[in-house]
């Protein structure tokens, strides 16, 4: 084949040229670490990148969300911790209150002591978090949860609801609980009823009662009434007849609907006993009846029964409560434990991401600079035969 | 001895020619466009003699150049696609370029916006948060305006690249209408061929090649017609026409292109120059990545702002009103054809955003009613509807309103996307009013005595006007219940949805006779995220194409999409490229020059120049023996 003198400059340029971009592509790579710089590099690992990168930055984010859930679980466990270390000393209050060795004046210091602790309850439960959001009022979180009315009833003004905060692609924690389900929602009595002795009572019978079979049982609010001191008749709350007895002896079982009281001591004609469906309580009302018992006197043999009466009512309602907030306190504690496996996990996933990403757009760096060794001597050698080549002419013979 | 003497002289003139033409061959060694010329010899009529025929000398016949009209096709063809692909990929590289940083990247910037979300989810009531939350989307917004700025950009650059292109041809056609006059004349004089004329005019049209794609068609007077696009004449002996820039006939700052013969009316011939040279690169370039890319980041804008708008809606903030819409963008582009009877337009709204498919449309309406065409492919679109307010157009998630004055023939061209990006805006400025929260809220009686419980509930439809009023649902027995004191009794099936006003609730458990659950306005909900936590995985909510695809796969298609044209190009252009060095290879094989060859035939004609002096030496000295003899 015939070569015109020019086009053996221009191949002999042409072959430098793109071995140099070749060069400088090469050298880009190794000196950025990337192999993917443009999407046009590879367009496949170019949009796997974005994908990752875009995971790894919702991936930080869940870590943000994990630490705002902790910081917030932890400050309402303090505040539970706090609630129960209260409920521990009013109930010590109420277990001192039984003993009958107490002057009055005793029984009033309890009662103030009592009306302080419940202060410092009412104070726990209205704390607010970091960012000045009412720990304990569900998602009304500017609305102070829990105030005195006028008739000095505690009320609660959060509502129900709890807030879900995500730490996983398709992971959600609940960041805290409500007032309403930590401290109104306790129920009361044993949870299927609770026991009361009547207001008017004169005898010094003192109520007690188990369930036998909670199958058996009829939600309802009934009284066990004494029509003399030893017949009984059980109504429900539309004056029925659901169970009655004569000749009753102090502590034998009354039973029916699947439950079983007993009256300890002589109850007089007309004395009543609730025996209410359990509903809920909230706990400042449990300490509230507790000062209440504890302000009024005991008086004679039938006062006595009734404080007793009062004082098993808030006894059993102590550990209702204090068995709730314990459930609270758990769950937010398995929560807690939960967000640090997750935090973990989270964390493997990160760096398993940035592997990803530096596995696809990473460039080799010893493939890359063997490449770039070669590309070196082969420009070389393209320079350096062109020189040779170059230098040839006819003319310099003639 | 007369005839040795002519014999030698006709010698000495022969190779003096073949000297000068060989000086001219490396005169021009590096010539471009310059093919090497030979002088071709041939041994003179000879005479007649007693003896026989005695051979007279040598003529020098025609100086002829090397060309090769099959090889220079070749060179030119290729030529015109290397420069289509050259103009392709470099305007396809610096929309790759836009989108290389992957940090800075489009991508990265949604999902900061979304992670906002969730920030704002953690504490609702923070209004650092919230304000950060607007920073990303004005962010989001600054980004997606600042890439459809670079893409309009591009585009003009497009256009004024056309129009000097249009000028370069139509100077080219000038020069080569130029040189087949003179060619003409001169192929006329003697019959040879005027070597270094044909050379330049074959240059030209080289040239001319790298702008446009050429066909050409050589005359028997050596003159070459020349005809760009599907058969259009440009030169025609010694005319040309003039390629012109025009514009659009429904877009006035589109370039397109236009022949003009003479002073005739110019005939648009844009659609039938992209099959190479640089013209074909830019008109290319512009249909297949500049107009996409511009439709699909629209696409992206208005999706985006669908989803985000409606998700505000659906929810409340922070001063417990229904949320405001937090993007705006640009409506539909609607662009009227230059011939149109009326200069009123169809108004063309988008109804349904989850539908739009990022191509543009071409509304006609013909003699029997209106149809439209997807503007790239040619595809009919099947309209549903009458075209009035009451009942529209509906296709590909636009509706269209026609007012009824158009005229058969008249066009329009319709653009969902393309101009939404330019007037994005971020149109909720004030931190309270991100809707985190949902505006209703469902709570069970704290007095129930079963154990159902009720979901915190959902909302459906924002727009219905009882959303937020409150709602009692009231068990009857554990199995039945009302709702709001009405007298339809319902059956209950635990965990079963109810659905009223707009909202849905789920109660699961078993309810107790008597017990009641309330949803009601949420409006004291200042710590609620319910809202927050769905805008947060918008970005990966199917939704386009039928709900298979969300913002971040249309981003990721747009990405992948530029990447794979711009790869396609620059492979494209390597193998032209090499093409082309190896057809000019083989053209400079024909034609080229080689020094070497010629200090070879330089040697040879000065050694045949020298001989052919020594016979006219020779000559004379015989005639001198002869004198003496004679004397």
């Amino acid at each position: 084949m015939r070569i015109s003198t020019s086009m053996m400059h221009l191949n002999a340029v042409n072959a430098m040229l793109q071995r140099q971009s070749a060069v400088a592509k090469t050298q880009s790579e190794v000196s950025s670490g990337l192999r993917v710089q443009k999407p046009s590099d590879d367009p496949v690992a170019a949009v796997k990148i974005m994908q990752l990168q875009q995971a790894k930055s919702a991936n930080t984010q869940y870590g943000t969300n994990i630490t705002s859930a902790t910081t917030r679980l932890q400050q309402e466990e303090q505040a539970l911790s706090d609630s129960q270390d209260i409920l521990q000393r009013v109930h010590e209050l109420a277990v001192k209150a039984n003993s009958s060795a107490l002057s009055s004046s005793d029984r009033q210091s309890i009662a103030t002591e009592l009306g302080e602790l419940n202060k410092q309850l009412a104070n726990v439960a209205n704390r607010k978090d970091a960012n000045g959001e009412f720990l304990f009022s569900g998602l009304s979180s500017s609305t102070q949860p829990f105030a005195r009315n006028a008739s000095n009833q505690m009320t609660y003004s959060g509502d129900g609801g709890s807030r879900a905060v995500q730490i996983g692609a398709a992971q959600y924690v609940q960041d805290g609980d409500s007032g309403s389900d930590t401290f109104v929602n306790i129920p009361q009595g044993n949870g299927t009823f609770v026991l009361n002795g009547g207001s008017t009572n004169t005898g010094t019978g003192v109520i007690a009662g188990s369930v036998q079979n909670s199958a058996n049982w009829v939600p309802d609010d009934y009284t066990l009434t004494f029509t003399s001191p030893t017949s009984w008749t059980v109504t429900d709350s539309s004056a029925n007849v659901v169970s009655s007895g004569t000749n009753y002896v102090a502590g034998t079982a009354i039973t029916f609907n699947g439950v079983q009281v007993s009256v300890t001591g002589a109850p007089a004609a007309g004395d009543t006993f609730g025996i209410a469906q359990s509903r809920s309580q909230d706990v400042f009302k449990t300490i509230d009846a507790l000062t209440a018992a504890m302000s009024t006197g005991q008086g004679d043999d039938a006062g006595k029964a009734k404080f007793q009466n009062q004082i098993n009512q808030v006894m059993q309602q102590l550990d209702s409560t204090e068995s709730h907030l314990s459930n609270v306190r758990t769950s937010v504690g398995a929560r807690l434990s939960m967000l640090t496996n997750v935090e973990s996990s989270r964390q493997d996933a990160s760096v398993q991401i940035d592997s990803s990403v530096s596995a696809i757009a990473g460039s080799d760096f010893a493939e890359a600079s063997s490449r770039l060794a070669q590309q070196l001597v082969s420009l070389q050698a393209a320079q350096q035969s062109y020189v040779k080549v170059a230098q040839l002419s006819l003319f310099n013979y003639l | 001895m007369c005839s040795m003497l002519s014999t030698g002289v006709s010698g000495l003139m022969a190779f003096q020619q073949s000297l000068d033409t060989i000086s001219h061959n490396i005169s021009n060694a590096s010539t471009p466009g310059y093919s090497r010329q030979t002088v071709n010899l041939s041994a003179a009529m000879p005479q007649f003699s007693g003896g026989g025929y005695i051979g007279s000398g040598v003529n020098a016949t025609t100086v002829t150049r090397a060309y090769d009209d099959i090889v220079a096709g070749q060179v030119r063809s290729s030529s015109s696609a290397k420069s289509q692909w050259d103009a392709y990929s470099s305007m396809a590289d610096q929309v790759n370029n836009l989108l290389g940083d992957s940090s800075t990247g489009l991508s990265s910037n949604l999902q900061s916006f979304f992670n906002a979300f969730q920030s704002v989810a953690n504490s609702p009531a923070s209004s650092s948060e919230r304000q950060v939350l607007l920073s990303q989307a004005q962010t989001l917004t600054n980004q997606l305006k600042a890439y459809g700025a670079r893409l309009t950009e591009l585009d003009a650059q497009v256009n004024s690249q056309l129009n000097s292109e249009a000028n370069a041809v139509s100077g080219l056609a000038q020069s080569i209408a130029q040189l087949n006059a003179q060619i003409t004349a001169a192929a006329g004089r003697g019959g040879n061929p005027p070597n270094d004329m044909l050379d330049q005019r074959d240059k030209l049209i080289d040239d001319l090649s790298t702008h446009i794609n050429v066909s050409t068609v050589k005359q028997d007077d050596g003159s070459v017609n020349v005809f760009v696009g599907s058969g259009q004449s440009l030169v025609i002996a010694g005319t040309a026409a003039k390629l012109t820039a025009t514009t659009d006939p429904y877009d006035v700052t589109r370039t397109t292109l236009s022949l003009q013969t003479g002073n005739s009316s110019t005939t648009d011939i844009t659609n039938a120059l992209t099959g190479g040279g640089t013209v074909g690169g830019l008109l290319s370039v512009r249909s297949q990545v500049l107009d996409p890319a511009r439709s699909a980041l629209g696409q992206v804008a208005v999706t985006l702002t669908d989803l985000v708008n409606n998700q505000q809606n659906a929810g409340m903030d922070l001063r417990g009103a229904a949320g405001a819409n937090m993007f705006s963008v640009g409506s539909v582009d609607v662009l009227n054809n230059r011939a149109n009877s009326t200069n009123t337009s169809p108004t063309v709204t988008r109804s349904n955003v989850s539908a739009l498919t990022g191509s543009n449309y071409l509304l006609t309406k013909t003699a029997s009613g209106w149809t439209m065409q997807d503007a790239a492919t040619g595809a009919n679109v099947t309209l549903s509807g009458a075209g009035t307010v009451g009942s529209p157009f509906v296709a590909a998630g636009i509706s269209i309103v026609v007012n009824g004055s158009e005229a058969t023939g008249d066009r329009y061209l319709i653009k969902p996307t393309t101009a939404a990006v330019a007037s994005m805006n971020v149109t909720l400025t004030d931190p309270s009013g991100v809707a985190a929260a949902a505006p209703i809220i469902a709570a069970a009686s704290s007095t129930n005595t079963g154990n159902a419980s009720i979901t915190p509930g959902v909302v459906l439809n924002a727009s219905n006007a009882q959303l937020r009023s409150t709602v009692t649902i009231q068990f009857l027995s554990p199995t039945t219940y009302t709702t709001d004191g009405g007298t339809t009794t319902n059956t209950y099936t635990a965990g079963q949805a109810i659905a009223l006003n707009g909202w849905q609730v789920n109660i699961t458990g078993t309810p107790a006779t008597g017990d009641t659950f309330t949803v009601k306005d949420n409006s004291t909900g200042t710590g609620d995220n319910r809202n927050a936590l769905l805008m947060a995985n918008l970005l990966n909510k199917n939704y386009v194409s039928g709900g298979t695809k969300s913002v971040n796969d249309l981003v990721g298609t747009w990405v992948a999409d530029i990447g794979v044209k711009s790869n396609q190009a620059q492979t494209s252009l390597s193998i032209q490229t090499s093409l082309y060095n190896d057809n000019i290879a083989a053209q400079q094989g024909v034609s080229g020059v080689n020094i070497d060859e010629e200090g070879a035939n330089l040697l040879r004609y000065q050694q045949a120049y020298t001989a052919a002096a020594q016979v006219i030496a020779a000559s004379n000295r015989i005639f001198d023996s002869l004198m003496q003899a004679v004397t």
